[in-house]
């Protein structure tokens, strides 16, 4: 659990360096727009005419969220650029490597490959005037690496026309009800998420709480579009580490899902957002940055993906409930998270029948 | 030869692998001659042939063209193909078949950069000397296997080469275009007087249509020389029994015969007068004797006569053909068909000792 | 044939071309594979087989693949087989139709049939399934997510292939064989198994093993009916492998060269076969075989032929129509709501436009540039004299055995690493889709090439014209279906590229195979399924267009 002292002391030290760090780096006077403040320079933004940004996001939201910043400047060209959590981050260092320079803005899935980037110092530190908004532990140490952009919720899904709603499971260890076997699905071992998902757990019900999951034999999949396809279909009767934002989308399409807000608190995984290092355009970079950690980046954001913001000030996801309705569980200790990630595999591959 | 040959090809040896095709082929061709190449299928013939054309690559020797040296190994010198000035019409006749029958004959002239009011005159005028005249427009798939021979010839001889190169030509024709084509060829030959080097297993064609035959086998050659003397006096069992029929007679010299023959007694002992061979070896064992030498019936004047019984007869239309039966064993006989004995008659046979070539 | 004068620098410099094209991915590949330290770092720091020999110690992916590239082969060939035989020996309505129909499953890309075949057969709620149910059975007709589904899905795609190949064969068989046969007193099926199989047989078995090797190397029908059921095939193992962090790229890198190991064994099996078989059926002598008439089986053997049209064309086709235009992808029927917002979303989306622009110019591209080179490589290699002709189609065809995934891989370490900036644009794109495609390219040309007559260019030649007259009076113009043809494949494979795409795109060079993988697996299967039709659409108006354009340039019915 926590170690209250070295955690104060590193947190004072934190703010005494994010201060010396912000009066070094963060501009005198921003520029205010409308609905976020900027340190970036619009006109030599908008000569830069372009912004790249690499994400794991679902692209046709994606598109939709850089549509909305395309509209205020139309003179910068937005492109989007996806794949899959581990393969994003092995491109962008591969690219590097090779000193082909493409991306300007990166989100990435998994808080270890922030931490692993932000070490190999492949983020450009920026002090955004809208960092005041995110609590200290949103954000990288010193400031201005890394935020959280967003936090990917989940907990558990299932199908009302299969499950009766008196059936249904109602908190994490009710997944374990051989009811379930062969009729539920998890994320594979490669899934940030779900690593987040086995790690809280245990810290909330013991070392041995999976365990009792391998008799059911889940079946493991790469993405949540697939976990809720099955669930809508009747192949699966419950989703696990079923992402919130799949739900709101599935059921505004009118799909037949519910969701289970376990009592004992959602799965929250953030998603860190930065600049790179030797972005092509940077300008542009810092400008779209601004406006993305900015309440009407983060309100769109929430719209189009339907993930919540960190932000305290931005509305929940059209149909989802307020955050304060809900317990969020995210790691504290970073460092014990990221070191439990070979535990994590060997257990998570041989509970998926991986190995 | 007094007048420089027109092709001279020195002890050519063509190699592939292990096995020689051609194993040292030396022969000259003089301007306007028609010279043959004879042999069964795999003797080289065509294999030297291409070595002239500049399509194959010889692995010894030389090769001259117009006194000029277009193949030599010790000089390693290759002209190819293309630079050569030879024509050749081949056996499959290689016509194009996405190009109408005036486009496949201007080819060569179009190369060349001939003018195109030349090369109009030119073709015409080819197409008449093989008979095709009006089918310059045709497209040339849409020609019969006669038809595309012709036009394969005038294309070969549009430019007007220096030598014309034959593969072959007649193979795939039926006999008796076969036979009209052939002497088409030769008088066109003679006509336009173009130094010409033909290949072919017939040795009929070989006979009719040439100045001089050589005869191949094994890539060497056998004998090169008029039809005439290649049909009258063979130099090997090998040239007797491949061109025209031949009854080969076994046996031994026996001492000199009257005016300069020899006495040969054959097995089953018959003596006969043969004439030796040109290099004056006496010691063959084998006489070699064509069957249209050999009269059947009594005729006077003649010092070989034998009897013997006709065992079989076979009428070929142009000739009949016995099989005659006499004490050395069997004689095969060609008698004009006017000639009619029955199967079983006792006749006699008799040849003159001139026409007996010991080998 | 015959050596000219070609000068002494020209070989060498073609080879130097190629084998930078084809063997410095592969070294890249080679050393990666045995980089047993940190994946990222680039040279390896520690050397070893340790990646291989976990191959070994693990073989169910190396066995899952055996297994089902065997079924898939030999469902294919059957396929094929039956197809041929139907619409080339026998004489039934509609036969001409039926042969350009068959075209249509090589337009379709696996990934597009295997999407749909979820649709129509996924356990309890596939459509045919529910069909089946519904007739009173409780258990599902099929399921398509186990290696015989994805056997299925493969051999229906993949049996068009073997069909052209057997056809080919079976066209090309001199008929006076079988009609002696049938003179002789033997019946119609005795002629056929007594005479005409043992006849095709070489073709048959040179289809056979073509097809296999392919086979190997195939992803998108296990990347999309496998993994949800754990079941992996070298292909998409090496996939998963790339995705996690750190990725395993040395044992990607190591299980990607055994099945090129496996791929070149039995495409030298295949050679040695030919060898001793039959070179002697492409003489250029065409043969017209003479079909049978079949009688009263006529309307069965159409059925038969139809059959494979609609499984393979018309029912996934129809299933992916069914799902584009469903507001959230369900297969049951109850629960279908409808809409044609999937086709606004994918029409509105920005990079969708870009990704079919991208994906057209690069087909034409390739296809363009590609098509003379190969065919004057063919020329030399099968042609003419020229020493080290043998190494250079050696070279040519590596890419073929090498699953083209992870050639994907090889050529991004290759290029990126490489001081010329093309990585991330179209050129990269370009260069890997022509390296890959070489071998298909090469094959269909030297088919060609070789049933040109010797003689008609050694005629040019004696007539005095030079190499490049000849080439250009004689050779191109008899090569031209030919040519065509190669024109088409290479567009469409272009077109379809998936493997090699998903690791070389860029934000700036997206295109359309892997943006409908990406949909696939992030935005939704309604959306996917849009984008399928729609790349299938287009593919299917851009080969009709080319149709008409080759039948004007080749002035003859194509």
């Amino acid at each position: 659990m926590r170690r209250l002292a070295p955690r104060v002391l590193s947190v004072v030290a934190a703010c005494l360096l994010a201060t010396a760090a912000r009066a070094a780096e963060s501009c005198a006077n921003p520029h205010q727009m409308q609905g976020f403040k900027t340190c970036a320079d619009i006109g030599t933004a908008e000569r830069e005419g372009g912004l790249v940004v690499y994400s794991t996001d679902p692209e046709a939201a994606s598109e939709s969220v850089l549509a909305e910043f395309h509209a205020l400047f139309p003179k910068i060209n937005t492109t989007y650029f996806r794949l899959q959590g581990g393969a994003l981050y092995a491109k962008l260092l591969a690219e590097r490597q090779g000193q082909a320079y493409l991306a300007d803005i990166t989100q990435l899935s998994d808080m270890s490959f922030a931490f692993d980037f932000q070490k190999r110092g492949g983020y450009m530190r920026y002090i955004s005037p809208e960092l005041a908004a995110y609590k200290p532990d949103y954000r990288s140490t010193p400031d201005g690496y890394w935020t959280w952009g967003a936090l990917v919720v989940a907990g558990i899904a299932y199908n009302p026309n299969l499950v009766p709603a008196d059936e249904a499971p109602r908190n994490w260890p009710d997944m374990m009800n051989p009811k379930w076997a062969d009729a539920i699905s998890v994320k594979v071992t490669i899934s940030g998420l779900q690593h987040t998902t086995w790690y809280m757990l245990r810290q909330l019900y013991g070392n041995d709480f999976w365990k009792n999951l391998a008799p059911s034999k889940p079946h493991a999949f790469d993405s949540y579009v697939q976990q809720f396809d099955r669930l809508v279909n009747g192949q699966d009767k419950v989703a696990v580490t079923a992402q919130y934002s799949g739900y709101l989308l599935m059921k505004a399409k009118g799909a037949p899902v519910e969701f289970v807000y376990p009592p004992d608190g959602l799965i929250a995984t953030p998603q860190p957002w930065g600049i790179v290092k030797e972005a092509p355009h940077p300008e542009a970079a810092r400008l779209f940055m601004d406006w993305f950690l900015g309440a009407p980046g983060q309100t769109v954001n929430a719209r189009f993906q339907c993930d919540y913001s960190a932000r305290d000030d931005v509305d929940p996801p059209p149909g989802g409930a307020k955050s304060s309705t809900f317990k969020l569980l995210t790691p504290t200790d970073w460092k014990a998270f990221e070191q439990s990630h070979a535990a994590y595999v060997r257990e998570w591959d041989k509970l998926t029948g991986m190995r | 030869m007094s007048t420089p040959p027109r092709i001279d090809v020195r002890d050519l040896v063509v190699r592939y692998g292990e096995t020689a095709a051609v194993d040292g082929v030396s022969f000259a061709i003089a301007p306007g001659e028609l010279v043959t190449l004879l042999g069964p299928s795999g003797c080289g013939k065509t294999t030297t042939l291409r070595s002239i054309a500049g399509l194959e690559t010889p692995s010894d020797g030389s090769i001259k063209i117009s006194g000029r040296t277009v193949y030599s190994r010790r000089e390693r010198w290759n002209v190819p193909s293309e630079k050569r000035g030879v024509s050749m019409v081949f056996q499959s006749y290689a016509i194009w078949p996405h190009m109408t029958v005036f486009e496949n004959v201007a080819y060569g002239l179009r190369v060349r950069k001939v003018p195109a009011a030349e090369i109009a005159d030119n073709v015409a005028r080819v197409l008449d000397m093989v008979q095709m005249r009006g089918f310059a427009d045709r497209p040339s798939s849409k020609l019969s296997g006669g038809q595309q021979q012709r036009v394969a010839v005038a294309r070969a001889i549009a430019f007007s080469p220096n030598v014309l190169l034959f593969d072959e030509p007649l193979s795939n024709l039926d006999a008796k275009l076969r036979a009209e084509m052939r002497v088409e060829l030769r008088e066109l030959q003679r006509r336009l007087d173009i130094t010409s080097l033909y290949v072919t297993h017939d040795q009929e064609e070989a006979l009719a249509i040439s100045d001089r035959v050589i005869v191949m086998n094994g890539g060497k050659i056998e004998q090169i020389g008029s039809p005439e003397a290649i049909y009258n006096r063979p130099v090997s069992r090998f040239v007797a029994d491949f061109v025209g029929s031949a009854n080969m007679i076994a046996g031994q010299v026996r001492g000199p015969g009257p005016d300069g023959t020899l006495l040969f007694e054959t097995e089953g002992g018959i003596k006969i007068e043969v004439i030796a061979p040109a290099n004056g070896d006496t010691s063959g064992t084998v006489v070699a004797l064509r069957s249209s030498y050999i009269h059947i019936g009594h005729v006077s004047g003649s010092h070989n006569a034998v009897n013997g019984t006709i065992h079989r007869r076979m009428f070929h239309g142009d000739f009949i053909q016995y099989v005659v039966d006499w004490p050395a064993g069997q004689l095969i006989v060609r008698r004009p068909p006017t000639e009619l004995f029955e199967e079983g008659s006792s006749v006699t046979v008799s040849f003159a000792p001139l026409h007996c070539v010991l080998l | 044939m015959s050596s000219f004068g070609f000068r002494g620098w020209v070989m060498p410099l073609l080879l130097l071309v190629c084998g930078g094209l084809v063997l410095y991915p592969l070294a890249f590949l080679i050393i990666e594979s045995l980089n047993i330290g940190d994946p990222q770092s680039f040279p390896p720091e520690e050397l070893g087989l340790a990646n291989y020999l976990e191959l070994f110690e693990e073989p169910r992916v190396i066995t899952n693949t055996l297994l089902v590239a065997s079924i898939a082969t030999v469902l294919a060939v059957l396929f094929g087989f039956i197809q041929a035989w139907i619409l080339t020996r026998t004489i039934i309505p509609g036969r001409d139709r039926l042969e350009r129909l068959m075209e249509l499953p090589y337009y379709m890309t696996p990934l597009i049939g295997a999407l749909a075949w979820g649709v129509l057969l996924g356990p309890k709620t596939g459509l045919i399934n529910q069909v089946w149910q519904s007739t009173g059975w409780t258990s599902d007709f099929f399921n398509i997510y186990t290696p015989w589904g994805i056997a299925w899905v493969m051999a229906l795609f993949e049996g068009t292939v073997a069909f052209v190949m057997i056809s080919a064969s079976m066209k090309s068989m001199d008929p006076s064989l079988e009609e002696s046969s049938r003179v002789l007193g033997a019946g119609k099926l005795r002629t056929a198994l007594k005479i005409t199989l043992p006849l095709v047989a070489p073709g048959v078995l040179s289809a056979t093993i073509f097809v296999f090797s392919e086979m190997l190397g195939s992803f998108a029908a296990a990347f999309v009916l496998g993994i949800p059921g754990r079941f992996f095939v070298v292909t998409t193992a090496i996939w998963e492998a790339t995705l996690s962090f750190p990725p395993d790229y040395g044992r990607a890198a190591a299980m990607g060269l055994s099945l090129f190991g496996a791929m070149v064994l039995t495409l030298g099996c295949a050679r040695l076969i030919m060898r001793h078989g039959s070179y002697t059926t492409i003489t250029g002598k065409a043969f017209r075989p003479r079909a049978m008439e079949v009688g009263a089986m006529r309307f069965p053997l159409m059925t038969i032929a139809w059959g494979y049209i609609i499984v393979a064309v018309i029912l996934p086709l129809g299933a992916l129509l069914l799902t584009s235009m469903e507001r959230f992808a369900t297969v049951i029927i109850p629960q279908m709501q409808f809409t044609l917002a999937n086709y606004e979303t994918a029409l509105r989306m920005g990079s969708l436009a870009p990704a079919f622009a991208n994906s057209l110019i690069l087909g034409v591209s390739v296809a363009t540039l590609g098509v003379p080179t190969i065919g004057v490589l063919a020329w030399i290699i099968y042609r003419s004299r020229v020493p080290g002709r043998g190494l250079m189609e050696f070279v040519i065809m590596i890419p073929a055995a090498v699953p083209r995934l992870v050639f994907g891989l090889g050529l991004l370490w290759a290029w990126i690493n490489i001081p010329i900036p093309i990585y991330g644009t179209l050129w990269l794109l370009g260069i890997a889709y022509f390296t890959v495609f070489l071998p298909l390219g090469l094959r269909t040309i030297a088919g060609v090439v070789l049933q040109v007559d010797p003689s008609l260019e050694e005629c040019a030649r004696v007539c005095g014209a030079s190499w490049g007259y000849q080439m250009r009076t004689v050779t191109l113009p008899l090569l031209r279906p030919g040519l065509v043809a190669a024109w088409l494949l290479i567009f469409i494979a272009s077109v379809r590229e998936l493997g090699v795409s998903i690791f070389l795109m860029g934000p700036n060079s997206k295109v359309i195979a892997p943006a409908i993988v990406n949909s696939w697996l992030s935005s939704s299967s309604e959306l996917s399924a849009a984008m399928a039709l729609m790349q299938t659409a287009m593919v299917f108006v851009a080969v009709a267009i080319l149709f008409r354009v080759a039948r004007r340039v080749t002035g003859a019915p194509a």
